[in-house]
């Protein structure tokens, strides 16, 4: 008579840091039978079985910031980063991924892929990566609390982001 | 007895390893289950095109007949008359009940339908009868859209000469998951496969996407356009917001209810005839027949409301029973005053979770068989602070035309002028999570989170040497109560490492791929090394059958003494 479960940490193992860092990173392989579905449809993406050596990743991105995974420069616009996001979800998404390459077609590459954008694309969790990646340019420092202050006003990222 | 219209394939063979290895591949077609009317749509390679049926019309009522033996749908079946429909021996609103137990809400308002809506209300399936030679024969949702979908797709067969298996299916936002599987039962049942379901508003928005793209010929990927889609018909009223360019269609947030023409309509029939449940409640024949005249007449003035500001109703209900009455525009949005409030509501939601501003929307879109009703518009026009809805769609066509598109697209198939050089980004409508810290809901993957999307989260016993642990999935916004979601499934784990509470770790990870088949892993791990201690369990949901609701209940029975829960505080 034991069944119960307390939460304790959340994204213990999906957090950006431990992603890229390739730190110990537990998988769930796929069984048989889930792979199996992949014959179902060209766009249905089986989960794959992999370690996180062999882990496949995004094309000329083998590990590396989330500026790298999106392809842009360090200091690009929002502009741009939507527009690298869109290109490349036109290549890496399952829905368009070739299906004889079966590295970009199982879907977890534009999971990479929308990370990055996820975390750039907000201008305080953009700031607060970019402390996290340890200064690369000057930027004023800024507590947790008071990044979030721009999380009103998303709609200025443009220019907002340039603090 | 005639055969049945319609072949039950089994599930697994639904997902087949018959992968179109001809030379030229099968072109998937769009379909529209709408709750009152339906419509199928296909790429004719150059454009999207709506097929008609026999009688020249692009639009067909969805309702099936069982009269003589041999059901027949609104697709082929000639109607004598709008009354026929209202003789009890029509079934239809099929995608109001589909995949709701007898404790629905939704499931009560049927009831006032003619047709026989029966209830127990212990959290089974309805019952379902249409009234065939003085006897209430039993049908189930998913018979009459499968034999309803034999129907389309014969009629599609005939046109492009050719065999439909894969289709493109529009859904309503608010769907369950267990609801989806219903409609792929449904479809099964019609011999076909399901490419892909898709919500209504995101068909619209994909749409939206190849107009834009069309429109800004290709380049210029940067200058995104940002789309609010309203969509209402009879059934359901859906929200999303899209952000694209380029022929990429993100979509930023969807949001939905089951709120739409239908409840509109019942609204107008208490108003005309409060007592209208207790007059009709023992549907005998001659209850059905003034339901259903009072259906139509309300129907018809509800319609006419939409061009002119005042109707007079006339109509004689037998027994006495007449309605003489002049209704206003002004009255008709009084009566349905909380139906129009809570559209609104889901506007300012989808807005609000998008992150959008409402004035960076670029255009406001307002589609289904609602959006002629002037309240309508207005409200839209309001909340999203313009003067004017984008022009560019039909608004009976956009869904199944984008769907089509999705088709296309989703069978491989390009355009050489780049018309089909289209993706969307789905999100989830509704967040998934299990059940925790003394039966809360924790959602593992929120809503509105991309798709595809993995994201696990660690879990912890906590009573010592506890063995087992059960992981109970739900789906849904109910996060103080875990059970005004959706139950999904459930499984057990078995097999951890006897140690004082808070010390196993138990990680659980959901899956949702981009065909949206949501896979559990759950397994006990080595706080230490991250590594498995015994095999972890893989499980496919729902898996849940009819009658689930009383699967919480009877675990919370067996296993609620010991579920008492605390939350440890997160670590960030």
């Amino acid at each position: 008579m034991s069944q119960t479960l307390t939460l304790v940490l959340p994204t213990l193992f999906l957090s950006p840091e431990n992603r890229l860092n390739s730190a110990p990173f537990l998988k769930f392989p796929s069984s048989p039978s889930s792979s199996s579905s992949s014959n179902r449809s060209r766009r249905s993406s089986a989960v794959k079985a992999f370690t996180v050596t062999e882990r496949p990743r995004v094309k000329s991105t083998i590990t590396g910031s989330f500026y790298d995974v999106l392809r842009v420069k360090h200091n690009a616009s929002q502009t741009e980063i939507k527009m690298a996001y869109r290109n490349l979800a036109k290549l890496y998404h399952p829905d368009v991924a070739e299906d004889e390459d079966d590295s970009i077609s199982d879907g977890l590459d534009f999971i990479e892929i929308h990370n990055a954008y996820a975390t750039l694309s907000d201008p305080s969790a953009r700031a607060m990566y970019d402390l996290s990646l340890g200064n690369h340019f000057q930027r004023s420092p800024l507590s947790s609390s008071s990044s979030y202050g721009f999380t009103s006003s998303t709609r200025r990222w443009e220019t907002d982001q340039c603090w | 007895m005639a055969e049945p219209a319609y072949t039950v394939v089994s599930d697994s063979e639904n997902t087949a390893e018959e992968k179109s290895s001809s030379a030229f591949p099968e072109i998937a077609i769009g379909i529209d289950i709408g709750t009152s009317q339906c419509s199928v749509a296909f790429w004719n390679g150059s454009q999207v095109e709506l097929l008609k049926n026999t009688r020249n019309q692009k639009m067909m009522r969805s309702y099936v007949t069982f009269k003589d033996e041999v059901p027949s749908g609104g697709v082929s079946n000639q109607l004598s008359h709008e009354h026929e429909l209202l003789s009890g021996a029509a079934i239809f609103n099929m995608k109001r009940l589909i995949g709701r137990v007898d404790t629905d809400p939704v499931v009560h308002a049927s009831k006032s339908l003619p047709f026989l809506v029966q209830t127990l209300d212990i959290g089974v399936r309805p019952f379902i009868a249409a009234l065939v030679n003085n006897a209430w024969r039993s049908t189930t949702p998913e018979e009459v859209l499968a034999i309803f979908l034999v129907e389309l797709r014969a009629m599609a067969e005939i046109q492009l000469k050719r065999p439909i298996r894969n289709v493109v299916l529009t859904i309503p936002v608010s769907f369950s998951r267990f609801q989806l599987t219903r409609i792929e039962r449904a479809c099964a049942m019609a011999g076909l496969h399901v490419l892909r379901l898709m919500p209504e508003p995101t068909a619209v928005a994909l749409l939206y996407a190849q107009q834009q793209q069309t429109a800004h010929d290709n380049m210029a990927s940067g200058s995104e356009k940002i789309g609010l889609i309203f969509n209402m018909g009879a059934g359901y009223c859906d929200v999303a917001v899209t952000a694209t360019a380029g022929g990429v269609s993100q979509i930023k947030a969807l949001a939905g209810a089951t709120i739409g023409g239908e409840d509109l309509l019942q609204n107008m029939m208490h108003h005309l005839l409060p007592n209208a449940d207790t007059l009709f409640s023992s549907h005998g024949i001659s209850d059905i027949q003034a339901m259903g005249l009072l259906r139509v007449a309300t129907q018809d003035a509800i319609h006419k409301l939409s061009f002119q500001s005042s109707v007079q109703i006339d109509v004689d209900l037998g027994n006495g029973l007449k309605i003489n009455k002049v209704l206003d525009q002004q009255e008709f949005e009084e009566v349905n005053k909380t139906v129009f409030e809570k559209c609104e509501s889901l506007i300012i939601q989808c807005l609000h979770d998008a992150k959008v501003q409402i004035e960076d929307v670029n255009d406001a879109i307002v589609v289904g068989g609602c959006s002629y009703i002037p309240k309508v518009k207005d409200l839209v026009l309001n909340v999203s602070k313009r003067k004017e809805l984008y022009k560019g769609m039909n608004p009976l066509e956009a869904a199944v035309c984008g769907a089509a598109l999705e088709g296309a697209v989703a069978s491989g198939i390009s355009d050489p002028f780049g018309n089909l050089d289209l993706l969307t980004i789905q999100v989830t409508p509704l967040a998934i999570g299990i059940q925790a810290d003394g039966g809360k809901f924790v959602p593992i993957i929120a809503r509105n989170t991309t798709m595809p999307a993995r994201k696990e989260m660690t879990f912890t016993t906590v009573q010592d040497n506890q063995t087992e642990a059960l992981i109970i999935v739900y789906e849904g916004e109910g996060h103080e109560n875990v059970r005004e979601n959706h139950l999904l499934g459930y499984f057990k784990i078995v097999g951890i490492p006897p140690a004082p509470k808070g010390i196993s770790n138990i990680n659980v990870c959901l899956d949702i791929d981009a065909s949206n088949v949501l896979r559990v892993f759950a397994g006990v791990v080595q706080p230490s090394s991250y590594k498995l201690v015994t095999p972890f369990m893989e499980v496919r949901m729902p898996t849940v059958d009819d009658g689930h609701g009383w699967c919480a209940e009877a675990l919370h029975r067996a296993y609620g003494s010991t579920t008492d829960l605390v939350t440890v505080k997160k670590k960030i």
